[in-house]
């Protein structure tokens, strides 16, 4: 491909994306899938869990049972600044992962889900 | 009418409503899926437990302990924002940059709860405000 070719295609892919913006935010580190695998029901202890976790976001009382959570945010933000009419779109989604652990300190159940995973730019405002 | 001053009319109309349109602003801020009456029909009390829940709508944002048993909570928002300024109006032949601005919003805040028994069974499931979703409307009064 010519230098003049190259050159043309990344002016008019300047000049198409005037006007845009893409901001980003995250809270929360990434709640790692393989860790999570590693946690089993019925024999990980609270030490294996804290191991390969962390320490929890929050630690709760339910059902009287220790659950550990974890979660963590994603937040992007496409805009369309057109000057003649502005469109801003923010989506944000969560992972969140709950280790509930039985009286002895032994991983009874594991809930998660990965919700962060389908977050996509977005700048139409209308519709779903 | 004479057909030109027609013409300059609809003109000064279609000038009118682009200069309005550029003052427009639409934003959309949504917190996670919203979920809707049909997402949670599956659901039955007495019957379905919370590990069936998790295992359709996966998991929730929040669970916490109360005398009567686990409340699971399904937290999300759909924010519709939308605002014109009429200042653009006179922009072209104002000195000063005038505004005259209207806008609202919608904050289409919900949550699902689930109330579970000891055994992880839900006995009772509700939306918190059971909002049919607001609408981009600027008109604030």
């Amino acid at each position: 491909m010519s230098v003049r070719r190259v050159l043309g295609i990344a002016l008019l892919g300047l000049l198409l994306t005037q006007g845009c913006a893409f901001s980003r935010g995250t809270l929360g580190d990434e709640i790692r899938a393989d860790a999570i695998a590693s946690i089993k029901k019925g024999t990980s202890s609270k030490t294996e869990v804290l191991a390969a976790l962390g320490a929890p976001d929050r630690l709760l009382q339910v059902n009287g049972r220790d659950v550990f959570q974890y979660y963590r945010y994603d937040a992007k933000a496409g805009s369309l600044l057109l000057i003649l009419v502005n469109f801003s779109r923010l989506s944000i989604k969560s992972d969140d992962l709950f280790v509930i652990l039985n009286r002895e300190g032994i991983v009874e159940e594991v809930i998660s889900s990965k919700r962060t995973d389908g977050l996509e730019f977005r700048f139409w405002p209308f519709g779903d | 009418m004479p057909p030109r001053l027609s013409w300059i009319r609809h003109s000064l109309l279609i000038l009118m409503l682009c200069i309005t349109i550029a003052g427009c602003n639409v934003i959309r801020i949504t917190l996670n899926t919203p979920i809707s009456q049909a997402d949670v029909a599956f659901i039955e009390s007495g019957k379905t437990t919370l590990a069936d829940v998790i295992g359709r709508l996966g998991a929730p944002d929040s669970i916490t302990d109360s005398d009567i048993g686990v409340v699971a909570t399904y937290r999300f928002l759909d924010m519709k924002y939308s605002r014109v300024n009429f200042g653009w109006l006179v922009k072209p032949w104002s000195p000063v940059d005038p505004d005259l601005i209207i806008s609202r919003t919608g904050f289409g805040v919900d949550a699902f709860e689930l109330l579970c028994d000891q055994n992880w069974v839900v006995t009772h499931q509700s939306f918190l405000r059971q909002l049919s979703g607001p609408r981009f409307n600027p008109y604030p009064f």
